[in-house]
Order: structure tokens, then C-alpha cells, then sequence
């Protein structure tokens, strides 16, 4: 039995952009969204490393990353604390979230721009279910 | 001093992250509704819901750096990048603040085509209030909306 719970899973299919923040050497963080959180098994993530930016640099220099996942049905959101294991740019997870990425992309109109370079793999540390920081459902306003 | 667009983005409405770190270089994250740039083009307050500010908080005191991304429905993003000055209480009027930020998301969202089944969860389901107003002094300001020239320095 792994770490991520089953519910998990839908919060990871890139509906809802996801949020990741990284460190750098000399400590300075930096925050960003990622098209995907890719769910690999009970202990592992894959992040869509799709440019040469700031993310990757410091995931070299400090393997650790947090992420934040919401799901598009229940809202729940999770807190994951990640740390680099290796990056893949072949194989059946990268074919996957190729696949997945040019999906998004042109969802979103980012055909094109939206590029898999990598495969991040992380092991997921911990895990933590946000409690308190959303709304619930039923206590949203509808539309007037 | 942050360029004009990139205040226009900050006063929304734009999703807000923010990061920090401790002293084991430990990443955190959390977010925000609403930000307000002061007169000054580089002083940052922006609301963040009590019920995630303990982490972020507590390193912001401790070491006083901060990286705040910002980004419209469209992806145009933004990310800015200083130092901790102050938190306190968010009082009434920035609550109002943070009402009409939040309606303002949820139009846009919609107009940007999203289902109201979405958009209306992800921008109204926020827990914005109470919230902490951390005040912090941006250094530098980076292009992040995705492509070629994400991570470009502006200021």
C-alpha cells in the first residue's frame, strides 16, 4: 500500500492546472503552475517538464518540490511534498503524458507552445489533504 | 518597480500562488485572493486565507523571501520575487476587496469558456476569509506566461 490515496487520482488528469513550488540553491523559491501531475503509482508523480525554466534549474540544485492538486469533481484539494528521482525522456510513462499534454494543449489553445521535453519522476514524502481552505459545494452561491 | 501590465494583472483578476521556503530549503506553497500594489510600484499586500498562511508565514519570518506567481485564464503569468516586510489581520474593506476579486475570477473564467460546473467551484470555493495581509517588496519581476521567453527578467 503507497502513500497517495485513490481519491487522488482525478486531481491529477490536468483539468485544473496544478501549482508547483521548487527552491533554489541559494534560497530562493519560486512558484509556478505545471499543465500536469501525472499519477505513476502509490509512491511516485510525474511533473511536465515542458521548458528549460526556472523549476527544473532548481529541482537540480534541491531535489525537493511541493505541489498542490485540486480535483475538477470534488474540489478537494492536496498538498504533496516531493523529492527528484529521475527524468525521463522515453518510455511508457513520457508516451503517456505526451499524449495527455498535446490533449491539454489544445484544450486549452496552447497547441504548439505546450511541449513534453520530460518526464519528471518524483516519490511522493508525504501527503496531506487540505482541510478548511475550500468552501464546501453546497455552501457556494449559484448562478443569479 | 513592477511594469504597468504586471500591476494591472496583480489587481486582477489573476490566480496568485505564493512560495517560501525554510531553513532547510524545504519548499511551501499557498495562495491568495486579491493583491494590492502600493504607490510606490514595488510594495506587494496581497490576502492570503488564514487557514493556509501558518507555514508560509512562519518562514517568511524567519528568512523573508517570497516568490509570488500570478496568472490570467489566458496563461498570460507573471512571477514576482523579494522580501518579507509585514502580515496583519486583512480588515473589512480588504475583505470587499477580495469579494469583488473573487466575482471578477469567476467572470473570467466563464468568459473564457469554462463550464460553470468548473469555474464556479474553483473560483467561489476559495476559503478567502479570514485572511492575512502580507506585505512584501518585490526586487524582481519575470515573464512566466508559457513559451520561448518564460522566465525573461522584466524589472
Amino acid at each position: 500500500m503507497g502513500i497517495l490515496p485513490d481519491e487522488i487520482k482525478p486531481a491529477m488528469q490536468g483539468v485544473i492546472p496544478s501549482h508547483v513550488v521548487t527552491c533554489s540553491r541559494d534560497g530562493t523559491p519560486n512558484a509556478s503552475a505545471i499543465s500536469q501531475v501525472y499519477y505513476v503509482d502509490p509512491d511516485h508523480v510525474a511533473l511536465s517538464h515542458q521548458f528549460f525554466n526556472k523549476t527544473k534549474r532548481n529541482i537540480e540544485e534541491n531535489p525537493r518540490a511541493v505541489v498542490w492538486v485540486i480535483s475538477p469533481e470534488t474540489f478537494e484539494a492536496w498538498d504533496l511534498e516531493l523529492e527528484f528521482v529521475r527524468s525521463d525522456t522515453s518510455g511508457p510513462i513520457f508516451d503517456v503524458m505526451e499524449m495527455q499534454i498535446e490533449a491539454i494543449a489544445s484544450m486549452v489553445g496552447m497547441k504548439g507552445i505546450f511541449k513534453l521535453r520530460a518526464a519528471d519522476i518524483f516519490r511522493v514524502a508525504s501527503v496531506r489533504k487540505a482541510v478548511g481552505e475550500r468552501i464546501p459545494l453546497a455552501e457556494i452561491p449559484g448562478p443569479r | 518597480m513592477i511594469p504597468d501590465r504586471v500591476v494591472e494583472v496583480l489587481h486582477g483578476p489573476a490566480f496568485i500562488q505564493i512560495g517560501s521556503r525554510d531553513e532547510a530549503l524545504r519548499p511551501a506553497h499557498t495562495w491568495a485572493v486579491g493583491a494590492m500594489v502600493h504607490d510606490d510600484r514595488q510594495t506587494v499586500t496581497v490576502f492570503v486565507p488564514t487557514a493556509r498562511s501558518d507555514r508560509v508565514l512562519r518562514d517568511l519570518q524567519e528568512n523573508g523571501r517570497i516568490a509570488l506567481g500570478m496568472a490570467l485564464v489566458s496563461h498570460e503569468s507573471y512571477q514576482l520575487k523579494g522580501t518579507y516586510v509585514s502580515s496583519r489581520p486583512a480588515v473589512d474593506a480588504e475583505r470587499a476587496r477580495q469579494e469583488a476579486y473573487r466575482a471578477a475570477l469567476l467572470a473570467s473564467a466563464l468568459e473564457a469558456g469554462y463550464p460553470e460546473a468548473i469555474a464556479r467551484p474553483l473560483t467561489m470555493g476559495l476559503a478567502y476569509t479570514p485572511a492575512v495581509a502580507i506585505t512584501f517588496r518585490a526586487e524582481q519581476v519575470f515573464l512566466q506566461t508559457p513559451g520561448p521567453d518564460a522566465g525573461t527578467l522584466l524589472s
